[in-house]
């Protein structure tokens, strides 16, 4: 329980969240002191979007697809905390096909919440078995689908619900105080979410899938997580409308809903609390004017006669207006903490002083043996049968000239893609197979070619997102601790507070190597980590490398066109050639070697014998 | 035997009508990256121009073509305006973006023509049927057929022959590369929003056949359809786009004539839950690629 409160609970979550939660409960009590029944009715209304809202953010915030399908769960909310808390004698006249077990049942508002949110969230679970698989392009068409379905099963299954004629006479068991508890409680609660282990490693695979499986992030169970919870929330919204209104049919639980609950969230910034919070208010607004205007206004000379959908023309110009001149949303990625918390404390905090020493050197010997493993795309054999192995504390060059499979051979092994046949085990576990967030929890540790960061979360975060998808017992502070001094010993510990997509390319390097060895990785697999680096950051980048072998003893598989670099750095190198193993050896041995030679240069009648001279070492692999 | 035989000629009608929507939103989609929402309303002001042609006296064929053409250039308009100005923005950005013109576009088609459907004069011919080796086949599922394979020849032709097709296909494949080659992106992009206007434009004056009328709704359902039918193919892939129409089509006649009468209410939840279904299967879709990190 203790370890479960140090992943969830953060000083920033909890510092937003209480900041939002408080500005939520004072515009409730505002309005019920000050406000007029007229503003008071617009606020409580405001409130039950607001949870809404909450709900489509909590997802599609932190996973970074769009959700169209919360307002299925809303509508589901609605239906079953009214069939929880109505009179049976009313339920058996509305509903005449409920079971008997249904018709007898009533709960007290509370209770009725609670259930819904559990009944709710089961649902969620079920469908989003099948959501999460899906791309992000993908995700907000399917769950649009699940809008429909929803919607039709609802009205289909008159009789147990009303179809699509109004449910009536549910108790209006809502009001200012209750919405605005519930609108601050699931804010903060979503606000802490955020900066969660769970929500931190979310938002990690918004920026980059990929990346974030590479150090260890189990996408599929993230995006599982945020969607049930997400559901619950969403079903608690609906419930509250139904209890605020007292009346509701499936007709208001459709695509108007959807848009407006979507237009505030991205008007807001999808990527921000605070912003679906600040958009919730900003669209309400501008709706209460539009709906003002709708029956026509004068303009002194000219009347404006009355203008049906005032409403929805003006939501529909106000996100296009936001989409050209702010596409991340009124507040883009800041919070509301972060914006009060820039003028009294800096935010870059002192580069920590920590010993170097961050794991101890692990006595254990582990060997990587990759077995004859293939990969064919379509027709192409683009490995055949390589194998090769890496014992710990031994660095292996793998060379090769363009398109001989150095690249596609680290993403067999790193889980990336699946080799075609073949074994590859670590200490007799077999990897092969294993999705790519597995392998990484497993102890081994990749870059890319291209870096990948997550652009938009700070250097800080890019190594904490590591520490904590690996180490289950890590909590928010320790694994800052760690993050930081991973970030000290690779001399970036002052950029830990800046975006990381903003940084300079080596020091992306850096970052992205950090980031690699925050998994206390056993093997380490580098794809030409100086690629375009200069001397000097070459230089330091071996430097890293070096002090690292000597206080783990990881064993490091490196592709680069350096050659002076794989010459200095490599015990042993392995040569790649059309997709097959052409030459294993010592640097040395290498470098004589006839048949690389032939491969690199093509077969010459003179000069047989001939060393490689500098030159062609450099333009070898 | 002949009752599932006239079925599948039903869905290969629906089937056809889904795919030529499915892959005018492929069309788009696997070269800008963008979910065009608003490809229903491209459907619904065919309709409109049909109409209104007709009422200004123009003849049926000629007010046909004032449809699509009508279609094709709102397609054209819409990039333009619309879509221009976010098309380095983010997936989400510019599916919002298409969200909002569909919005602005069917509150205006309620507010200035009309909120109710208009009735759209169907050919006397097309109402009735022919017998064809002792099956009974309506006009209108021969016609849809017929209009559907003449259409997709033409696109496979366009693509694989036309200088423009060409550039299209190797846009659809890597668009940045493709600009690195000289190929004019607004020209690719404005002749990819026209071919999806057109190919809107001939699913809708099928639906219209189908229905009679014309409503400012008209287009949503129908593209929502094609939305899960691209998504089945796989997002992206034309050949893909056109298989997920019909696998759609066949599903949604097989369940209408098979299904039993208490559950015929369930029956579009039921179709989708099937295609939902089969993306568990296939998360990639049937002939996407999945994203290969370097």
């Amino acid at each position: 329980m203790g370890a479960f409160a140090g992943r969830w609970l953060t000083k920033q979550g909890g510092a937003n969240g209480a900041l939002l939660a408080l500005l939520i409960i004072a515009i409730g009590m505002g309005s019920a002191l000050l406000g007029s029944p007229a503003m008071l009715n617009t606020v409580t209304n405001m409130m039950t979007a607001l949870v809404g809202v909450m709900a489509i953010a909590l997802f599609s915030g932190n996973s970074g697809a769009l959700s169209f399908g919360h307002v299925a769960f809303m509508a589901l909310g609605a239906q079953v905390s009214a069939t929880l808390t109505m009179p049976p004698a009313l339920k058996a006249q509305l509903f005449p096909a409920l079971p008997d077990i249904l018709l007898h049942f009533q709960a007290n508002f509370a209770v009725a919440l609670v259930l819904t949110a559990i009944l709710v969230g089961l649902f969620a679970f079920a469908t989003g078995l099948a959501i999460v698989k899906l791309s992000s392009a993908t995700i907000p068409i399917a769950t649009l689908g699940l809008l429909i379905i929803v919607n039709s099963l609802i009205i289909g299954a008159d009789g147990v619900t009303r179809g699509s004629q109004a449910v009536y006479g549910i108790p209006k068991s809502v009001d200012i105080f209750v919405v605005s508890a519930v609108a601050a409680l699931v804010t903060g609660f979503i606000a802490l979410f955020k900066e969660s282990a769970a929500g931190l490693a979310l938002r990690a695979t918004r920026e980059d899938e990929a990346a974030a499986a590479a150090v260890g992030v189990d996408v599929a169970r993230l995006r599982l997580l945020a969607w049930v919870l997400s559901g619950a929330v969403a079903a608690i919204a609906g419930a509250l409308i139904a209890h605020n209104l007292s009346v509701f049919s499936p007709k208001d639980f459709y695509l108007d809903l959807t848009f407006s609950l979507v237009v505030m969230l991205i008007v807001g910034g999808v990527n921000s609390v605070s912003g679906a919070l600040a958009g919730t208010l900003v669209v309400t607004v501008m709706i209460e004017i539009l709906r003002r205007l709708e029956n026509g206004f004068s303009l002194g000379v000219v009347e404006v006669p009355q203008i049906f959908g005032l409403t929805i023309i003006g939501l529909s110009l106000l996100i296009m207006a936001v989409l050209y001149y702010r596409p991340g949303g009124l507040l883009g990625y800041r919070e509301l903490a972060d914006i009060l918390s820039r003028r009294s404390a800096p935010v870059a905090s002192k580069p920590h002083s920590v010993p170097a020493q961050v794991t101890q050197k692990d006595a254990e010997k582990h060997m990587l043996r990759v077995a004859s493993v293939s990969k064919v795309y379509g027709g192409v054999k683009a490995l055949q049968e390589v194998s090769l192995e890496v014992a710990s504390g031994e660095i292996l060059g793998l060379i090769g000239p363009n398109g001989s499979g150095k690249s596609t051979l680290l993403a067999c092994i790193s889980g990336t893609q699946s080799a075609s046949s073949g074994s590859i085990r670590m200490d007799g576990a077999e990897l092969a197979g294993l999705p790519a967030f597995a392998v990484a929890q497993s102890g081994i540790a990749r870059n890319f070619q291209s870096i990948r960061l997550f652009a938009n979360l700070s250097v800080l975060e890019n190594v904490l997102v590591a520490v904590l998808a690996n180490d289950r017992t890590a909590t928010q502070a320790s694994a800052r601790h760690k993050a930081m001094t991973l970030l000290d010993r690779l001399a970036i510990a002052e950029l830990a507070h800046r975006r990381s997509g903003d940084l300079a390319y080596g020091q992306q390097r850096r970052v992205e190597i950090a980031r690699a060895l925050a998994l206390d990785p056993r093997f380490l697999l580098l794809d030409e980590p100086a690629a375009g680096m200069n001397e000097a950051e070459t230089g330091d980048l071996l430097n890293i490398l070096g002090q690292t072998m000597r206080e783990t003893s990881i064993g490091l598989i490196i592709v680069d066109h350096d050659m002076p670099l794989i010459m200095r750095l490599c015990h042993r190198l392995v040569v790649l050639n059309r997709g097959s193993v052409l030459a294993v050896g010592a640097p040395q041995e290498i470098q004589n070697d006839e048949t690389v030679r032939e491969a690199y240069f093509g077969r010459r009648r003179s000069g047989k014998g001939r060393p490689i001279t500098m030159q062609q070492r450099e333009i070898i692999a | 035997m002949d009752y599932f035989a006239q079925q599948a000629v039903n869905a290969l009608a629906l089937g056809g009508t889904y795919a030529l929507l499915a892959l005018g939103l492929a069309v788009v989609f696997s070269i800008l990256g963008l979910i065009n929402f608003a490809h229903g309303e491209l459907m619904t002001i065919t309709g409109y121009g049909l109409v209104f042609s007709l009422a200004a006296g123009v003849p049926y064929p000629g007010a046909l073509i004032c449809g699509v053409a009508l279609a094709v250039f709102c397609a054209v308009a819409m990039e333009r305006v619309a879509f221009r100005p976010v098309r380095r923005a983010s997936a989400t950005t510019m599916l919002l973006t298409s969200f909002a013109v569909s919005s602005i576009l069917h509150t205006a088609f309620q507010n200035f023509i009309s909120a109710r459907p208009k009735p759209v004069p169907v050919p006397e011919w097309l109402g009735g049927a022919f017998t064809l080796a002792g099956i009974q086949i309506g006009a209108i599922p021969s016609l849809s057929i017929l209009v559907t394979v003449v259409a997709l020849a033409t696109l496979v032709w366009f693509f694989q022959s036309a200088q423009t097709g060409l550039a299209m296909r190797a846009a659809s494949e890597d668009f940045a590369v493709t600009r690195l080659m000289g190929i004019n992106a607004n020209r690719v992009i404005a002749a990819s929003f026209a071919i999806s206007g057109f190919l809107a434009a001939v699913a809708g004056i099928l639906w219209l056949f189908q229905r009679g009328s014309v409503d400012p709704m008209m287009g949503f359902v129908p593209v929502l359809k094609a939305f899960i039918a691209a998504v089945l193919g796989g997002l992206g892939s034309l050949q893909g786009a056109v298989l997920g129409g019909l696998i759609l089509g066949a599903t949604e006649v097989m369940l209408r004539a098979y299904l039993p009468e208490a559950l015929l209410g369930f029956r579009d939840a039921i179709a989708l839950a099937l295609i939902i279904g089969l993306l568990i299967v296939f998360p990639n879709g049937l002939m996407g690629r999945p994203i290969q990190a370097r």
